[in-house]
């Protein structure tokens, strides 16, 4: 079989993001896939139930549960994430990151979003300083 | 149009029909009580010729009337209802930070200090701070943020009701022109009273104290505020 | 020096209608950033102004303004409906509207 140009497959054991419903924002696990449509994906240590849920609405990571059994329910599912401490990782990943300082930034109030514009100006202040003291060196 | 209220300017929420059955002037027009004329004498007498007439009779001025209603007109009921200071929404309270969204002032970040009898809000920039005096606002022209200024130090003197913004009421000159120009010249702007200027400082004192024990605060007050690029009213906080 | 805009963008996109038959006491607008009802909701009574420019000066200004007020959801897609104090002439249709902030309920 050739290579193929693509990392990130559905299979049982891959790390999903949900994209919508009521767990959306988190994590889960691919355990089983029922068809083209829709799989089982589990997120006991995320506070997603064990559901069908379809593609549509999920988002493929990087990450993957090794080794996870087909069909593993939720004590074994979890027994696997916490071996692979896959939250851990994928709190650790630029995306989770970026994500995390996005609803930050959302949920700062205006006099929150005041001082981010002051401290911005402070930095491009401090930059543009160094760079003029540099440049003329 | 009471009864009809307004959806825009000018545009009211019933149609001409549905006020007209509203008012219910169909049961009778509704009279407001004419000021008490004198007096007058309820008859005159005259003198009447011919022999067999008595000489003399007395006649009432104002003749009865020939028609008389057959049935009775219900009057309708005088409103005895006046409105009430609309309530303060919840998420203003003493020392919030208010961003005025119309008038002279919009765009500006304020400190609200008290709700006046009339409904009003009673703010301050402070005048030091941003350049928005005393001043009443309406609460519909104001967002609420849920940032606070601790005005518990701030004695707020009793005299700052309505009767203190009134303006006081001068004569109108004859024409604009002679509102404007004073012998030619454009009229001197007239100094704000002594007395507003020292109670601006006095509340302004307090506030200012209260102000700078919070970093960025000031600079907070003194920025204005407005909607850039990408920001969306409905989704922001504030 | 941040932004001094007090209002929301909205685009007319036309009037009321059926297939057939328009309404033109209502006028349809689309709100920038406002993709379904939920959010739609926030700018519900908001005062709304058409803002145009015109050949005659009156009282030494060549601007008007047409003022109208959001009343209802139009649909599931954010776009509301509106009234205004005269109905929009067609030649608004496209035009930018001011969706402005108040009467406030925030």
């Amino acid at each position: 079989m050739a290579d193929s140009n693509f990392k990130r497959f559905v299979e049982v054991g891959r790390v999903v993001l949900l994209k919508s419903g009521p767990s959306a924002g988190n994590i889960a696990v691919i355990t089983e896939i029922i068809d083209h449509n829709r799989a089982i994906i589990d997120g006991p240590t995320t506070s997603v139930p064990r559901q069908s849920y379809p593609y549509k609405h999920l988002t493929l990571t990087p990450l993957r549960v090794a080794k996870l059994p087909r069909g593993a329910r939720s004590g074994a599912v979890k027994k696997f994430i916490e071996k692979e401490s896959i939250v851990e990782r994928w709190n650790q990943s630029a995306w989770a990151k970026k994500r995390a300082a996005i609803s930050k930034r959302r949920s700062l109030n205006d006099f929150g979003r005041f001082q981010i514009l002051v401290a911005k100006k402070q930095r491009r202040d401090l930059v543009r300083k160094i760079v003029a003291k540099e440049s003329k060196a | 149009m009471a009864r009809s209220k307004e959806l825009v300017p000018g545009i009211g929420r019933l149609s001409r029909s549905q006020v007209f059955a509203k008012r219910g002037l169909f049961k009778g027009q509704k009279k407001s009580t004419a000021p008490a004329s004198e007096a007058k004498p309820e008859t005159i007498e005259k003198t009447i010729g011919g022999e067999k007439n008595g000489g003399k009779r007395l006649i009432p001025t104002v003749k009865a009337p020939r028609f008389y209603p057959a049935e009775d007109v219900s009057k309708p009921k005088k409103s005895r209802k006046s409105p009430k200071a609309p309530s303060l929404r919840p998420s203003i309270t003493p020392g919030t930070i208010l961003i005025l969204l119309a008038g002279r002032y919009r765009g500006k970040r304020v400190v609200f200090l008290k709700q006046l009898t009339s409904g009003l809000l009673l703010v301050t920039g402070p005048y030091k701070v941003n350049g928005v005096p005393l001043r009443r606002v309406n609460q519909a022209y104001v967002i609420a943020t849920s940032t606070m200024v601790d005005i518990s130090e701030l004695k707020l003197d009793a005299k700052f009701d309505d009767s203190y913004f009134a303006k006081p009421s001068t004569k109108s000159s004859s024409s604009a022109e002679e509102e404007f120009f004073e012998d030619g010249k454009p009229k001197a702007k007239q100094p704000i009273a002594e007395s507003k200027a020292a109670d601006q400082k006095a509340v302004d004192s307090a506030l200012l104290a209260s102000i700078k024990k919070t970093e960025n605060l000031s600079k907070y007050l003194k920025a204005s505020w407005g909607l850039s690029k990408g920001q969306f009213a409905h989704q922001l906080v504030f | 020096m941040g932004s001094t805009r007090l209002y929301s963008k909205g685009r007319v996109l036309g009037h009321k209608r059926a297939k057939r038959n328009s309404r033109p006491n209502t006028s349809l607008i689309q709100i920038e950033g406002v993709a379904n009802k939920e959010d739609a909701q926030f700018y519900l009574g908001k005062r709304v102004a058409y803002v145009y420019k015109a050949k005659r000066e009156i009282q030494g200004s060549k601007i008007r303004v047409i003022w109208g007020r959001v009343t209802r959801p139009h649909g599931s897609s954010g776009v509301v409906k509106s009234k205004f104090r005269h109905n929009l002439p067609p030649r608004a249709f496209g035009a930018s509207v001011r969706v402005m902030l108040y009467p406030s309920n925030i």
